[in-house]
């Protein structure tokens, strides 16, 4: 099969979703390519938590990021589907700190990513997405009693806000929205760019980027069968324009199997690793009744740790319970008495996505000596915050261990921690991959956005962020993105010339 | 939760083999069992036949890895507990015991084996809207979005 447009997008996710809309609005023939299948909401809302994983998470929901010395296994989350991980996000939107934008455009030398030159595109994509505040009558028991203990311990918890319109409180965003009130890409970005011509391809797997003299023409890959899920009929797409934003475990990955392997791609990546602890109160909690993100606390940003709320399906929490057999019977017959919260590390760039035996990439993390003392202070302070509220016992995301019952228990993350690998850590954010920078010598992208290896090759998703940004980076890369598109427009002349 | 079975489609492959649905069987009556009752054999052999489905989307590799895991599990008897028999062939008493030695046992390899399993079986064993009730989850209705308007 073959097709030749102006641009051809790999992704359709939080990044390429944004570029097509953009693209298409210039009245340019647009083509996006999505691995994933295509669900309408009505379908993915009515999936349970496995199936979601099963059929719209990549590897069912069980990606890990390989742990290198004293460094946990992380369990790394992402979407693949038509709409891509923000059909799995808890909706959450923050702009980038203002701190890392001035790093960014200073220490870094991306000049046009200051919080004022960036201002305008978050404002745009939190039109487009229905960026709201959440009420306080949303927020689950289970939220207010973490708030509570905060509170009690001096911490400032703050509203946050949401992609949401009509949300119900069904808190399980993180498997598709089930009222259609999450404003996914799918459902915010996506229908405008199908107005104006734009295409997707679903079940179609990218495989190479044809690169020529120096410039890229097009990809070319395979569907996936719909028996047996592997990849069969060949498809050729010519195009002007390449944007890849497949995301950051798979965008560097297609760049080095189309041999554009450079010393950055696939290196720095960040990974936010995330930590919950469940706490057990003597009152009835029934924490899936209300937003399953609602507050949140920057008060330790500079310690280099965010606390944001979360819930968890019923079934999803007995699955993260500790314990083996009875013990973990009976902790689940305490789901409904348990609150939930977490936390996220600003981490370093500590992980690589490598090439190795299928499709998927390999994952390795490293996490360094200040972001593992960052991870159980996150998880102390959590568990201070839970018995600060009244919690009976807190349950910590370590193997093997039993409940705590007392403050006084918890000094040993601080004090004596154990091996990080015994810490159960989850990612949602996966970062900076193939990163920006001001020179070859230092990253992957030009502050444009193309490549600095081939001319009309561009990237345009959460691979490109030059560093960890410690909060949710669903609105970063759909403005990294958005931003990205208007420079092609902007110079679009010049790259249909290159391409003629 | 009413789920229509394969409202949109899952791949038609499979992973398990006989003896791989054997150990899965006999990991989730580790799991689940209530002192030491065998688990319903019609759910048990639906529940495998569903693992098998949640595990067959993930790539080859990764599957390589849980079945590689799964044999090991068949034959760390003998290293865990002393008990020179195949894992499903332990009582299931001994087999519960064997995990819980295993997820505290401070040679990482070990509690990652037990976590990849429960984490699987316990999303989707749990999944069932009989066994949710019972644990006091009330299905999907929900009372504070409509305090939203109040406020």
């Amino acid at each position: 099969m073959r097709a030749s447009v102006d641009v051809v997008i790999v992704g359709s996710g939080a990044g390429g979703a944004v570029v097509a809309r953009e693209m298409a609005r210039a009245g340019l023939s647009v083509l996006a390519l999505e691995e994933g299948g295509y669900y309408t909401p009505e379908e993915y809302g009515k999936l349970s938590p496995s199936q979601s994983f099963r059929r719209i998470a990549r590897e069912a929901g069980l990606n890990v990021a390989v742990g290198l010395g004293d460094t946990p296994l992380i369990s790394a989350l992402a979407g693949k589907a038509v709409g891509g991980s923000s059909l799995l996000t808890g909706g959450v939107i923050f702009r980038v700190p203002e701190e890392i934008l001035h790093h960014w455009s200073t220490e870094l030398g991306l000049g046009d990513l200051t919080p004022d030159a960036l201002d305008p595109f978050f404002s745009e994509v939190e039109e487009t997405v229905h960026a709201e505040i959440v009420p306080d009558a949303m927020r689950s028991r289970s939220t207010e009693l973490f708030v509570e203990g905060a509170v009690k311990m001096g911490i400032e918890m703050k509203s946050l806000r949401r992609n949401t319109n009509g949300c119900r409180g069904a808190s399980r965003c993180t498997f598709g929205c089930p009222n259609r009130a999450k404003m996914s890409v799918d459902i915010s970005f996506w229908p405008d760019a199908w107005e104006n011509g734009a295409q997707i391809w679903a079940d179609a797997l990218v495989e190479k980027i044809d690169v020529r003299g120096g410039r890229a023409w097009g990809v070319r890959g395979r569907f996936l069968d719909q028996e047996t899920g592997e990849p069969r009929v060949p498809f050729e797409v010519a195009a002007k324009l390449v944007v890849v934003a497949a995301g950051a475990l798979h965008s560097p990955l297609l760049l080095k199997k189309s041999g554009l392997d450079g010393p950055h791609v696939g290196r720095h990546m960040t990974l936010h690793p995330s930590f919950r602890v469940c706490a057990i109160f003597d009152e009835q909690v029934d924490g899936w009744d209300g937003a399953m993100q609602s507050v949140y606390s920057d008060a330790m940003m500079d310690e280099g740790i965010t606390f944001v709320s979360a819930y968890n399906p019923a079934n999803v929490l007995a699955a993260a319970f500790p314990g083996v057999g009875p013990p973990h019977l009976k902790l689940i017959e305490r789901v409904p008495n348990v609150a939930v919260f977490g936390g996220m590390v600003h981490d370093d760039g500590g992980g690589q996505v490598r090439r190795w035996l299928s499709r998927e990439p390999l994952l390795l993390y490293r996490m360094n000596p200040r972001d593992r003392a960052r991870l159980f202070l996150g998880i102390q302070t959590l568990g201070k915050m839970a018995f600060a509220a009244g919690a009976t016992h807190v349950l910590l995301p370590i193997f093997g261990s039993e409940p705590f019952k007392s403050e006084g228990e918890l000094d040993f993350l601080t004090s004596n921690p154990p091996s990080a690998k015994r810490v159960e850590s989850l990612s949602f954010h996966p970062l900076g991959s193939a990163k920006m920078a001001t020179s070859e010598k230092r990253g992957v992208v030009k502050p444009s956005g193309e490549t600095w290896m081939v001319d009309n090759l561009f990237v345009a998703d959460g691979s490109v962020l030059p560093t960890s940004i410690g909060v949710n980076s669903q609105l970063p890369i759909m403005t990294m993105a958005l931003k990205i598109a208007r420079g092609i427009l902007d110079d679009w002349s010049r790259i249909a010339r290159r391409a003629a | 939760m009413d789920v229509p079975k394969l409202l949109t489609r899952d791949f038609r492959r499979t992973t398990l083999r006989p003896r791989h649905r054997r150990m899965v069987a006999a990991i989730s009556e580790a799991l689940f069992s209530r002192d030491g009752e065998p688990l319903d054999a019609a759910m048990l052999d639906e529940f495998v036949t569903d693992i098998d489905g949640f595990l067959s989307a993930a790539s080859k590799p990764l599957r390589a890895g849980l079945m590689l895991m799964l044999e090991a599990l068949r034959w760390l008897p003998v290293v865990v507990v002393r008990r020179f028999a195949a894992f499903e062939d332990l009582p299931i008493v001994t087999r519960t015991s064997m995990l819980e030695r295993m997820d505290r046992s401070r040679f990482s390899p070990f509690p990652l084996m037990i976590v990849a399993f429960k984490t699987m079986l316990a999303l989707a064993y749990f999944e069932d809207e009989g066994r949710l009730r019972a644990i006091g989850y009330p299905g999907e209705e929900r009372k504070r979005y409509l305090l939203r308007g109040a406020a």
